[in-house]
């Protein structure tokens, strides 16, 4: 088939307005689409030429910033990343994510998932601040150590594994694979030394060990991440700190290098 | 006690049930090795760290299914006070019916 020969698809998509709609609608739309289309462009298509109305959200257009997660399909996809022909089917079901408020349409509300992220402290915890102010050198960190980490830095926070979740769906406290994800990313980075600051979130009753396995989370991640993992190894991490007392954070090596020079300014409030 | 805890108790008592049922299977079964079994201390022994370990492993398990259900923190730490009560009151009960069966008062 020619890029440029174009096919007529039905797009079945979700409409629903909660500030002044008391239930949902579906609404159908045909689209004309090419080989090359993705199912934001035919939304993006839709919103242009037939309804203005349609809320999405979407930025980088590249999988790059998880903006555009939604059910395709019945399946958590990116818009962006999802070619509409490579579905195979004549009728495109489009939906929000499942397990978030919507806010209208296709757009959900990720507020509540990020005020459960900042409880588990997302960034590099470390206690010498005087290095941190005025640095003498570079932290050491071997290819391994890197290694033991590296797939699940690579997160987007589309949000897409908290909505395949089953626990998810049931338990709104439950903290979710994205979240657990981060905090095990940070944990396992030799450089971090936060594993006992985030104990009391990621060991509680609705931290890591509400986890079924499912591992829906991994299968729908568009990244590869592979939270379910990252699940199990924060559960193996917390059973050594529990029952042999063996902590997470590590002493790293810092290697000198004359070349750093100057002194870092915190910003107001922080110290 | 932290969830880390409770959870690995969860897991090493599932081990423990699957061993102790296995030797109370073959006590019940085997009337070889079943009669040596038997007349031994390990009778008695095996069916109360089978009691321990399944009453342990029970609630606990019906305590996660009902955090899951019901949310709110509150929630959480009422079901596990009401789980660990319900676990006493139980074992108390089935250690009861063990000593008058293995040990008669006369």
């Amino acid at each position: 088939m020619s890029v440029d020969k174009e096919i007529e698809v039905r797009f079945k998509i979700f409409r629903f307005n909660p500030k002044i709609e008391f239930a949902p609608s579906w609404q159908e739309y045909k689209v004309k689409v090419n080989r090359s289309t993705t199912v934001l462009d035919a939304l993006l298509k839709i919103k242009e030429e037939q309804d203005p109305t349609l809320a999405i959200r979407y930025s980088c257009r590249q999988a790059v910033c998880g903006s555009c997660g939604m059910m395709i399909n019945d399946k958590q996809m990116l818009a962006c990343f999802t070619r509409v022909l490579e579905l195979g089917s004549d009728v495109i079901k489009v939906a929000p994510l499942k397990n978030y408020r919507i806010i209208k349409d296709l757009v959900t509300d990720f507020n509540e998932l990020f005020q459960k992220e900042k409880q588990v402290k997302p960034y590099i915890i470390r206690h010498d601040l005087e290095e941190l102010l005025s640095p003498t050198g570079t932290y050491k960190q071997t290819e391994d150590e890197l290694l033991r980490y590296i797939q699940f830095a690579d997160c987007i926070e589309c949000g897409m594994c908290n909505s395949a979740c089953p626990v998810s769906a049931t338990d709104p406290l439950y903290l979710g694979p994205m979240i657990l994800n981060r905090a095990y990313r940070f944990i396992s980075d030799p450089r971090d030394l936060g594993f006992e600051q985030r104990l009391k979130v990621i060991d509680s009753e609705h931290g890591c060990w509400r986890c079924h396995f499912a591992a829906s989370c991994s299968a729908v991640c568009p990244k590869g991440v592979d939270p379910a993992k990252a699940i199990q190894l924060l559960r193996r991490a917390l059973v050594k700190k529990a029952i042999l007392g063996i902590s997470s954070s590590k002493k790293v090596e810092l290697i000198p290098m004359e070349h750093i020079k100057g002194k870092l300014e915190l910003p107001r409030g922080w110290r | 006690m932290k969830e880390s805890k409770r959870m690995f108790l969860h897991y090493i008592s599932g081990i423990i049930i699957l061993v102790t049922g296995f030797i109370h299977l073959i006590a019940n079964n085997l009337p070889d090795i079943g009669t040596i079994i038997h007349e031994s201390a390990l009778y008695p022994v095996n069916l109360i760290m089978l009691l321990s370990a399944l009453t342990y492993h029970m609630l606990n398990g019906v305590r996660v299914i009902l955090i899951e259900l019901i949310p709110g923190r509150c929630a959480a730490k009422a079901i596990t006070w009401i789980m660990f009560l319900v676990g006493i009151a139980l074992y108390i009960y089935g250690l009861q019916v063990f000593l008058n069966l293995f040990w008669p008062v006369e």
